[in-house]
């Protein structure tokens, strides 16, 4: 098989996988216990926060450890208290749109922004929780988060960053931006499922969404998931080389997205990318077939976000990139990659399939 | 030979699937999801999460590649949508024809080329045999069980890429082979009713989709009123149950005249009719020059009878020798000769 879906899960990086071995053995015991074994595993649990921490330039101190990134959205979104209005934008994942809707269910006003646009002074108001999905998990369209966030600060809105997508696609640091929170999940760059972080800038009142045993200085409550934790923590410490793999990486989504385009695709989305993803709508199919009859050649794609029942909906991001034209959303198919398990000859025969494949259908 | 396996969850594609797999086919399982169940009544349905489960589990036993296709949009396009304006004109549908032909069956043949499969099976009760003139569709050979009058609508070249795995197996053999092939959910029981009206209440479900019916009045022959309903959706030709009517003589609704809201009753032997048209005729085994002899079925659970059938410009007329009981508006009259489906239409 050939795995081209990264933005759903990248494959288990060697960093994370040697840590989490390593990890099973030694740390099963809870972190919060006094005793000897409970020792070991705090340990581990706080050199991964080390780990995270230090690839965003942040203190340990900063970090919250969560089950993944969907918590840790959640957990910006609805932990900083009540905001006067909520703005964030169509393309974001379903982790940031939910939370968000959440808040309109409880009478906070809320913007949803059409493609890239880029919101009016008057929306930046104190008050104002802004969440920016910062790369698109479906095009990986990048929005331009350094001057959204100096604008923000100057007007006193809060800012809040998905950052899932972003994490080893582009280099960042903590204070690169002021922002109030990161949010960033372990399964996209090499580590498992299963854990997250929310970067949280110091002097924040984070509530808890399950205060639990008060963990994670009552930010986050429940027994973390230590093995998984230190898997990330790994894969964290190995950020440098996933981003000095990123031309490589760009140099392959550029031979398949040619293929494509040659195979009668177009490209969904416009301005500036991450390397990881190219997003092609192929008129004649239905991205659910697609993505079948290229797993069943040995290709693995995508439609867009995996949800949890296995069915493609009309990708919502390819929708809100192109109002005007509905088939794109229903025909989008993303092929998403990153340094783990390709080659030259991974892509050429991606290529390949795409070819034998994407000509079954005509219109 | 590479097959796409049409997979609800039951036991029947289940069996289908295991017996192909055992044959030496390569087998790629597709469950169409049409319908979002609501509520615990609609397990052992083909489209509950479990039913979706259920065929994931018997994929994965086989161990061949498993996916749920969203149909949901045409269903209710395609299916629902004409099943409710029909129950407002006061007909009886059977969308099972139109979800077979057009959402299920038409639409896996036409995705079978590009899945790189050759053929596209599925657990009905019906047979294929070879023929010079192509592929002729039989009864199943079990006859409480054969579904061949929801096939008659079938294109010719979806017919051609069919394969019954079932045809010529009972319901208890085919559970019977469930178990010998170790398919998980071979005992799992199965229900009459309509997939999206799990629990048979056809004027509720209309009522709840398109709001309050039309309220009108029984009516005998003569046109006298005997009670008042609250909308014809609630009554099939032939029903007697729940008219409303109180004691006396048995009566049956007879017809329904939709403008005027009206159902007229009578009595059994004023059921029965020995004439219908039918309209959206489908002709398998291509359409006849003038009349002939067949055997005609006017619902699901009917034993075709022997008939004259008349064909026209785009539909047909049926002259039963014996007169019919409830010949029901909307349902299929499908023409058989012997076991073979020749065609189909819909009563008027």
């Amino acid at each position: 098989m050939i795995y081209l879906d990264h933005h759903a899960a990248t494959p288990l990086g060697e960093p994370a996988r040697r840590a989490m071995e390593a990890a099973a053995a030694a740390a099963w015991a809870n972190p919060s216990s006094v005793h000897a074994a409970g020792r070991a595993a705090r340990a581990l649990l706080e050199r991964a926060r080390e780990q995270v921490a230090a690839a965003l330039g942040a203190r340990p101190a900063e970090v919250v450890l969560t089950s993944g990134g969907t918590e840790a959205c959640d957990l910006a979104i609805g932990g900083l208290g009540r905001p006067e209005r909520v703005v964030s934008w169509r393309l974001a994942h379903p982790a940031v749109l939910a939370p968000c809707a959440t808040w309109e269910s409880a009478g906070v006003p809320q913007l949803l922004l059409d493609g890239l646009e880029v919101p009016a002074d008057d929306l930046l108001e104190p008050g104002t929780l802004l969440v920016v999905p910062w790369v698109g998990h479906e095009t990986g369209n990048v929005l331009d988060l350094a001057a959204l966030a100096e604008r923000a600060h100057r007007r006193g809105a809060r800012v809040v960053v998905d950052a899932n997508q972003a994490l080893g696609r582009l280099p960042f640091r903590m204070d690169d931006w002021p922002v109030a929170a990161v949010a960033i999940a372990s399964h996209k760059i090499g580590g498992p499922a299963g854990a997250g972080a929310l970067v949280l800038r110091r002097g924040l009142e984070l509530a808890p969404r399950f205060p639990g045993g008060g963990q994670e200085r009552g930010r986050r409550g429940g027994s973390p998931g230590v093995a998984a934790l230190v898997g990330f923590g790994a894969a964290c410490g190995a950020l440098a080389d996933r981003l000095d793999a990123m031309p490589r990486v760009a140099a392959w989504r550029d031979r398949l997205e040619a293929a494509g385009i040659h195979l009668g695709g177009v490209v969904n989305g416009a301005g500036p990318r991450v390397a990881s993803v190219t997003n092609l709508s192929f008129r004649a199919w239905k991205s659910a077939h697609l993505v079948a009859a290229l797993d069943l050649e040995g290709l693995a794609t995508s439609a867009g976000a995996a949800c949890s029942s296995g069915l493609a909906e009309p990708s919502p991001g390819v929708a809100a990139l192109h109002p005007d034209e509905p088939w794109r959303a229903a025909s989008a198919l993303r092929l998403s990659l990153g340094p783990e398990g390709l080659d030259d000859d991974a892509i050429d025969r991606a290529v390949a399939i795409l070819e034998r494949v994407v000509p079954r259908a005509t219109i | 030979m590479r097959i796409l396996v049409a997979m609800s969850g039951g036991v029947d594609s289940s069996v289908a699937a295991a017996l192909l797999h055992e044959a030496g086919h390569e087998l790629v399982g597709v469950t169409l999801h049409l319908w979002d169940a609501a509520g615990e009544q609609m397990v052992g349905r083909c489209c509950a999460p479990e039913d979706r489960d259920d065929a994931r589990r018997t994929c994965e036993h086989l161990g061949i590649p498993h996916y749920v296709l969203d149909e949901r949009e045409a269903f209710r396009r395609d299916v629902v949508e004409p099943f409710l304006d029909e129950y407002r004109a006061g007909r009886t549908p059977i969308p099972c024809v139109e979800c077979n032909r057009t959402v299920k069956l038409d639409h896996l043949a036409q995705l079978a080329p590009r899945f790189g499969c050759d053929a596209v099976a599925t657990g009905h009760y019906a047979r294929l045999v070879p023929s010079e003139t192509g592929a002729r569709l039989l009864r199943g050979r079990d006859h409480g069980k054969d579904q061949s009058y929801f096939l008659f609508g079938l294109r010719r070249e979806t017919l051609e890429r069919m394969v019954f795995p079932l045809g010529d197996l009972t319901k208890d053999e085919v559970r019977a082979e469930g178990r010998r092939l170790g398919v998980p959910n071979a005992d799992k029981g199965e229900s009459q009713e309509l997939c999206f009206v799990p629990d048979g209440d056809v004027a509720g479900f209309v009522g709840r989709e398109r709001g309050p019916g039309r309220p009108g009045t029984l009516v005998d022959d003569a046109g006298s009123v005997l009670a008042e309903h609250q909308g014809v959706e609630a009554f099939t030709i032939g029903q007697r149950k729940g008219l409303g009517l109180g004691g006396g003589p048995a009566r049956y609704v007879l017809r329904i005249v939709p403008d005027q809201a009206q159902v007229v009753v009578g009595g059994a032997t004023d059921l029965f009719g020995a004439e219908l048209e039918a309209s959206g005729a489908r002709w398998l085994a291509g359409a006849p020059e003038g009349s002939f002899s067949a055997e005609v079925r006017i619902r699901y659970r009917h034993t075709p009878a022997p008939a004259t059938v008349e064909p026209g410009p785009e539909g047909f007329r049926v002259r039963f020798h014996e007169p019919q009981r409830a010949i029901t508006p909307g349902q299929a009259a499908v023409i058989y000769r012997g076991d073979e489906v020749l065609g189909g239409g819909f009563i008027q």
